[in-house]
């Protein structure tokens, strides 16, 4: 079951099935995979928002934490992971 | 080899302790400049190999490719190629990486080394990386990549010998022509997939990522908890900046009261001990006495971003900044515009969208600076009372001091929310950032920092201030007043007469003849306003001993009503009065057109802020 990453739950990992590179601009998606969010790679959402905003979104690559607007996030399809 | 001293180029990914290890290699000796035609910040200085030999070393802005998103980043990549105007290209590259972070910052190293220039990796932070749990083994990362490989710990100074010896070594041993990019890069993917192959072969062994850090975080970025500590911060940073200075301020008041003392008795009255005493003590010293001030306040914003927390507060702060069209990248530079305007609007480089970063430079002199800070203290001291609000810990004069700086955001925002909308109409700014993990600051990175900053600010009292200080002397000072006059001799001077024309515009404001004189050199720099205010007075104390032992603020409080002073105050959360935030607007914007319109648009509120003040105050009967 496939969902966006702009609802995933905080704190679950999942695996990166799909990303709408079409729908985002060249630097988008060129800082995007400097992060090191591509297809397959597993990722955990970390925190989202304050107050009464849910941007934006910290989630956790490998060691690293990066921070993405929810505009973006909802270009990133994710799956449950295997295990 | 060339007989001439080679330069090595410190490059790298953000957040791969590239500065710690600059500042551990080459001291405090550092010369901070900009690349010509770009506002770009050069960072170098020098360091010697072991026998001796000098090396000069540069600091190149962090990067994550050889394809710039950034001023900053073009700036990496043309040097690194040999493309920069006035830059000469490196002799050797240190590429800097976070041994924790390897999969990521080796996609840059890759890319590097690939040049063909003389290359050693700094593995760096490796008792972070083993802190984390990880096992590294530098010599396959080093059989893998090509290249020598040094483990280092900028901060505690590890390594630093090793991986000078090594680059000495690349650099003698080089054989190969540096070549240009690569007809075909490979691409991202491919780049990926082998970082993450090299890394993992270097990789021993690894626990899972400590979960200490995620713990603080979940307080920290705490929708709600995590807002209200980063209020608080700030609100403790503000009645710090007040609370802690006054002991220091004692200190050089004094030593400026006993230099004018010494002059009194040392030389014979006339122009020169006039002009010392009255023009150069007077004026540069009620500047310099707000220094333990603005050190005070440049450490906590030099604390909060070497911990790594100021990314937490442009996490905390997106939402609200993306609610009138900005991001929470342009917190950082707001945040720093506290301190000063001008290395604020240069942060703003760092914003990838253009209309977004428009709007942050065009509201950034609305954080309030340093520079302010002489005036409100001045004001605050004088016609608020030193005592605390109904019975609390929280002192009144804090209060209102953090009164100004909150009117500052709110009109911020609000500016950025109808620009918005108007002349800086665009997309919804995007937000891509790199959460650095937490660190102790280091005291020695904190201090060089903080050298720096306090050197600029003396260097500005010692030649912008002090010019413009003498040169209102001289102006108050001539022509002398007839003895048989009743004017004053500020009333009567040739800055006098000027004030006495500006007086009309700004009586309905409630603004009296003093401010009118002090406005207009403080056009120079705020804290001008200060130095005028001490000098007119100083000038017509004269030899009037009782006036003379009068304190600035004792005189002021007989002068103004507090109606005036609040309007004063009020006008300077608005007021575009600084030379170097237009020069620095006009370069960074590439015309006159967006700083016209900031200075416009800033006097417009200055006035209608004051006045405000003004007739409201005066209606509660403060006139």
């Amino acid at each position: 079951m496939n969902a966006k990453l702009d609802s995933a739950p905080i704190g679950v990992a999942v695996r990166i099935s799909r990303i709408d590179w079409d729908a985002m601009s060249h630097d988008e998606g060129r800082r995007l995979r400097e992060f090191g969010l591509m297809e397959g790679i597993e990722i955990t959402p970390l925190h989202r928002g304050s107050l009464f905003s849910r941007d934006p979104l910290a989630l956790s690559v490998g060691r690293m934490q990066v921070i993405i607007r929810a505009r973006q996030a909802a270009m990133i399809e994710v799956a449950p992971t295997a295990s | 080899m060339t007989a001439a001293i080679p330069t090595i180029a410190l490059v790298g990914n953000p957040n791969a302790g590239k500065s710690s290890l600059f500042n551990a290699l080459t001291g405090a000796r550092q010369k901070i400049a900009n690349y010509p035609g770009v506002t770009v910040e050069r960072k170098a200085g020098h360091a010697s190999f072991a026998d001796g030999r000098p090396m000069s070393l540069v600091d190149l802005p962090g990067s994550y490719s050889l394809t710039p998103a950034s001023p900053d980043e073009a700036v990496t990549r043309d040097v690194v190629l040999g493309q920069q105007a006035g830059e000469r290209r490196p002799d050797a590259l240190v590429v800097v990486v976070d041994a924790a972070n390897l999969d990521n910052h080796l996609c840059f190293a890759l890319e590097l080394i690939a040049l063909g220039l003389p290359t050693v990796v700094a593995l760096n932070m490796l008792d972070l990386a083993e802190r984390d749990g990880l096992t590294l083994d530098p010599a396959i990362l080093s059989r893998e990549l090509g290249v020598p490989v040094v483990p280092t710990v900028a901060v505690r100074k590890r390594g630093l010998t090793d991986l000078l010896a090594a680059v000495d070594g690349a650099i003698l041993s080089h054989q190969t022509q540096a070549s240009a990019l690569p007809a075909s890069p490979p691409s991202d993917a491919a780049l990926h997939q082998r970082a993450k192959a090299i890394a993992r072969a270097a990789t021993l062994s690894e626990t899972p990522v400590r979960r200490w850090t995620q713990r603080v975080d979940a307080v920290l970025l705490h929708p709600v908890a995590g807002f209200l500590i980063l209020l608080g911060l700030m609100f403790v940073m503000f009645q710090g900046v007040y609370a802690w200075s006054e002991a220091p301020i004692g200190w050089i008041e004094g030593g400026i009261a006993a230099l004018q003392g010494a002059v009194d008795t040392a030389l014979p009255d006339g122009f020169l001990r006039g002009l010392i005493i009255e023009g150069i003590l007077g004026g540069v010293g009620s500047v310099i006495v707000f220094l333990p001030q603005i050190l005070i306040l440049f450490l906590f914003i030099l604390l909060l971003e070497a911990t790594g927390y100021m990314t937490r507060a442009a996490f905390l702060m997106d939402g609200i900044m993306a609610k009138v069209g900005l991001s929470g990248r342009g917190f950082i530079p707001l945040l720093s515009s506290f301190a000063c305007a001008v290395p604020g609007i240069m942060a703003t480089r760092a914003i990838p969208d253009a209309k977004d970063r428009l709007t942050t430079i065009l509201i950034a002199p609305l954080m309030t600076c340093s520079a302010r800070l002489p005036v409100y203290t001045l004001i605050i001291g004088a016609f608020i009372p030193n005592t605390n609000v109904g019975g609390s810990p929280v002192g009144l004069q804090g209060l209102v001091l953090f009164g100004l700086y909150l009117s500052g955001i709110v009109g911020a925002l609000v500016v950025a929310l109808v620009l918005r909308r108007t002349v800086a109409k665009g997309t919804a700014a995007g937000f891509m950032m790199e959460m650095p993990r937490y660190q102790w600051p280091r005291l020695r990175d904190v201090g060089i920092a903080l050298w720096q900053r306090a050197w600029i600010f003396l260097r500005r009292a010692g030649t912008i201030i002090f010019v413009t200080t003498i040169a209102l002397w001289l102006l108050l000072s001539y022509p002398k007043v007839p003895t048989a006059s009743s004017d004053s001799q500020v009333d009567y001077s040739v800055a006098g007469r000027i004030a006495s024309g500006l007086e009309v515009v700004v009586a309905p404001i409630g603004f009296n003849h003093d401010i009118a004189l002090a406005l207009i050199p403080a056009m120079a720099a705020r804290e001008v306003a200060v130095s005028a205010l001490a000098t007119a007075n100083a000038i017509d104390a004269g030899d009037d001993e009782e006036a003379m032992a009068q304190s600035l603020s004792e005189r002021l409080q007989g002068r103004w009503s507090i109606a005036t002073a609040l309007a004063f105050l009020a006008w300077f959360v608005f007021a575009p009065q600084c030379i170097s935030t237009i020069a620095i607007t006009r370069r960074e914007t590439n015309g006159w057109k967006w700083p016209l319109f900031m200075v416009g648009y800033l006097f417009l509120l200055a006035y209608a802020a004051a006045g405000i003040t003004y007739w409201t105050a005066v209606a509660f009967g403060l006139g």
